[in-house]
């Protein structure tokens, strides 16, 4: 067992190791002195620095937070409907057609979606800048938070909802006060996770932007590929920061919830107390 | 205080799922203020009944009415009908007192109205004091309680219990079914409660009625129907019972087992073939010449409160006997029993005509006290 366990370690580690080189390696040439990854020469803050005056770059960093903001609250009120939607879809066959369709649009690599966004919006003739950008993060967020609101809905004690009309209810106040916040951990999720989708795209974004509008993603590609420049390190350290601190987030609250669910269970919360 | 006022009414009642009859055409009226047990296996249409009546389905054919009123387009957040479920359904999200104020909010009741009704029913059923308690953390019993507490706090007409013990261990189970017939006579809720355990419908029930295949059996007071069984299905299902093949010879007189007995049974037809029931509680043991019938005992199991004994009269009868004194397998034993322990029953009897019959033939000895007196109060 001792042996097996040791392994198992040892095979997370280097899987870790794996997964987290190529970061840190980036991350460690952000504080270069010398201008490129071949040779640390000094420590040094100026690529942040650099990067604090780049004000087209935090403009984009601000365009980029409220594309995923905007289209992660919207493609999170929608794909909850979806989910509800699905739910209540009596026949079991028209819930996994529905299912169907939701899961390949997930599974459709991004640059068939962004192709046929590009084709829709130009056959349409709406003007590619931020608002296409926006819809199309929307319309492939939708399935990612059905993806992750349907699961709460099945768990979900159906007698609750007869009981909740049984008391009274109307449909209204069921999804209100009965349905609603069962699912709110699911909805949650979607939202989190919708969001993460928006900040991370780059393939969709890169055929749907026009001119003047750019995301993160896009632009770090272009700058990259005119060059190395040790700015862009700078960058993705922010960024992988800020993607670290809400995972850490999202853990501890998390965790504090759980912690207070456990002491809502009184010790001496027995039988006993009730019957006299 | 002697009307008897009919709140529940199914009137010529079927109901289909795709065809299949799950309630072949139902007829019954329940009182204002009885207790009344649905009894019967799973999927004999008991529940289907509640659904029904709560309004979470609609009848293929016919017509329920619930205080007189025809029920047929009215939603079930329209009916003065609450339920109890057998999960209990509450809400995980809410504390206590949310989730038993939740029907007076739906109704906007003031604050201070539902906070005073909410802690009037939390005494009720005892569990004042818990009003910030949270659902996940408490126990089977309690959680039942609060299930209770939240349909009696919107004063239903009538109250339907969905085998709400079926959940509980068996002290729990006894001791609320004590609780809940008490709470029932002092509130004069009508309760409409389904089971499949006979003791328990026996031990709460003003009334119950019998199930088999979507169809009412027999409807009658737990005296009624243990006594007197209409046929081999209710015998059977209600306690255990010796049941063996008989035929009558005259009125109050039948024969099994080779010999004749008196009883107190009449209005059949000369010779005509039965079925004849004797309670295993009712036999009692005796020396082999001292009883009216013998047997060989087979098998002796010691059951705590008495010793269930298994024997084989000459004729190939099987006799189950419940005594508290022991015997051994093999011996040659004797039953004794009263002409008012043999009951007879007719085969393919209907509810009527065989109510008809009891009411008619049987002897005053077996009426027991009168119905109705117990409306009062």
């Amino acid at each position: 067992m001792i042996k097996n366990n040791k392994w198992a370690s040892l095979y997370l580690v280097v899987v870790f190791i794996l997964l987290y080189t190529p970061i840190a390696y980036l991350i460690f040439y952000s504080f270069n002195e010398a201008g490129t990854m071949n040779q640390f020469s000094g420590f040094t803050l100026e690529h942040y620095a650099a990067l604090a005056e780049d004000t087209r770059l935090m403009i984009i960093a601000l365009d980029t937070i409220r594309v995923a903001l905007l289209s992660a609250l919207l493609a999170t009120t929608i794909g909850t409907l979806g989910a509800i939607g699905i739910y209540y879809s009596r026949r079991r066959e028209t819930q996994n057609l529905l299912l169907g369709f939701n899961n390949i649009l997930l599974v459709s690599p991004d640059v068939i979606i962004g192709a046929s966004f590009l084709l829709l919006f130009t056959v349409v003739g709406f003007r590619l800048g931020f608002y296409s950008v926006l819809l199309s993060h929307i319309a492939f967020s939708i399935p990612i938070v059905v993806l992750m609101v349907l699961p709460r809905l099945e768990e979900m004690n159906e007698n609750m909802i007869t009981a909740a009309k049984d008391l009274g209810a109307t449909n209204w106040q069921v999804l209100k006060e009965i349905i609603l916040p069962n699912i709110t951990p699911g909805i949650l999720a979607g939202y989190f996770m919708a969001f993460t989708y928006s900040i991370d795209d780059f393939a969709v974004t890169f055929f749907v932007t026009g001119n003047g509008f750019a995301t993160l993603s896009v632009e770090i590609y272009s700058r990259a590929r005119q060059g190395v420049s040790l700015e862009i390190n700078a960058l993705s350290t922010v960024l992988f920061l800020v993607a670290f601190s809400l995972v850490a987030g999202y853990y501890f609250i998390q965790k504090q919830q759980r912690t207070r669910k456990l002491a809502h269970m009184d010790p001496t919360n027995h039988e006993k107390a009730v019957t006299p | 205080m002697l009307t008897e006022e009919i709140i529940v009414s199914f009137d010529q009642v079927e109901k289909k799922y795709d065809k299949e009859s799950v309630l072949k055409t139902i007829t019954f009226e329940l009182e204002r203020g009885k207790f009344y047990t649905l009894l019967g296996p799973s999927g004999c249409g008991k529940s289907t009944i509640l659904n029904l009546l709560a309004g979470f389905t609609s009848p293929t054919e016919g017509s329920i009415y619930l205080n007189g009123e025809d029920t047929k387009n009215t939603p079930p957040n329209k009916r003065k009908v609450n339920t109890v479920f057998q999960d209990y359904a509450l809400f995980p999200h809410m504390n206590v007192f949310d989730n038993v104020a939740f029907g007076l909010k739906m109704k906007k009741l003031s604050k201070e109205d539902i906070k005073k009704k909410v802690s009037a029913v939390l005494k009720l059923v005892r569990l004042n004091g818990y009003d910030e308690r949270e659902i996940t953390g408490m126990s089977g019993g309690q959680k039942q309680r609060v299930a209770i507490a939240r349909a009696l706090v919107n004063e239903p007409d009538v109250l339907l219990l969905d085998e709400p013990l079926s959940a509980l261990d068996l002290k729990l189970r006894t001791d609320m079914q004590y609780e809940l017939r008490e709470l029932q006579q002092r509130l004069g809720i009508t309760f409409l409660f389904v089971t499949h355990d006979q003791e328990e419908a026996l031990a709460m029930s003003d009334e119950i009625m019998v199930m088999n295949e979507g169809e009412i059996v027999q409807t009658g007071t737990p005296i009624d129907i243990y006594d007197e069984p209409i046929n081999r299905y209710v015998a059977d299902f209600i306690g255990e019972s010796n049941i063996v093949k008989g035929r009558m010879i005259e009125d109050y007189v039948v024969s099994f087992a080779g010999k004749s007995f008196q009883c107190v049974d009449g209005g059949m037809n000369p010779d005509e073939k039965v079925d004849v029931v004797i309670r295993p509680e009712d036999l009692v043991l005796t020396e082999a010449e001292k009883g009216a019938l013998q047997i060989r005992v087979e098998t002796q199991l010691f059951r705590g409160v008495h010793y269930e004994i298994v024997g084989m009269d000459n004729d190939g009868n099987q006799w189950m006997v419940h005594s508290t004194k022991k015997t051994e397998p093999g011996r040659r034993v004797g039953l004794q029993f009263e002409p008012q322990d043999i009951h007879i029953m007719r085969i393919n009897e209907t509810e009527e005509s065989f109510d008809e019959r009891i009411e008619n033939y049987s002897a005053p000895a077996s009426f027991s006290v009168e119905e109705g007196d117990r409306l009062d109060g």
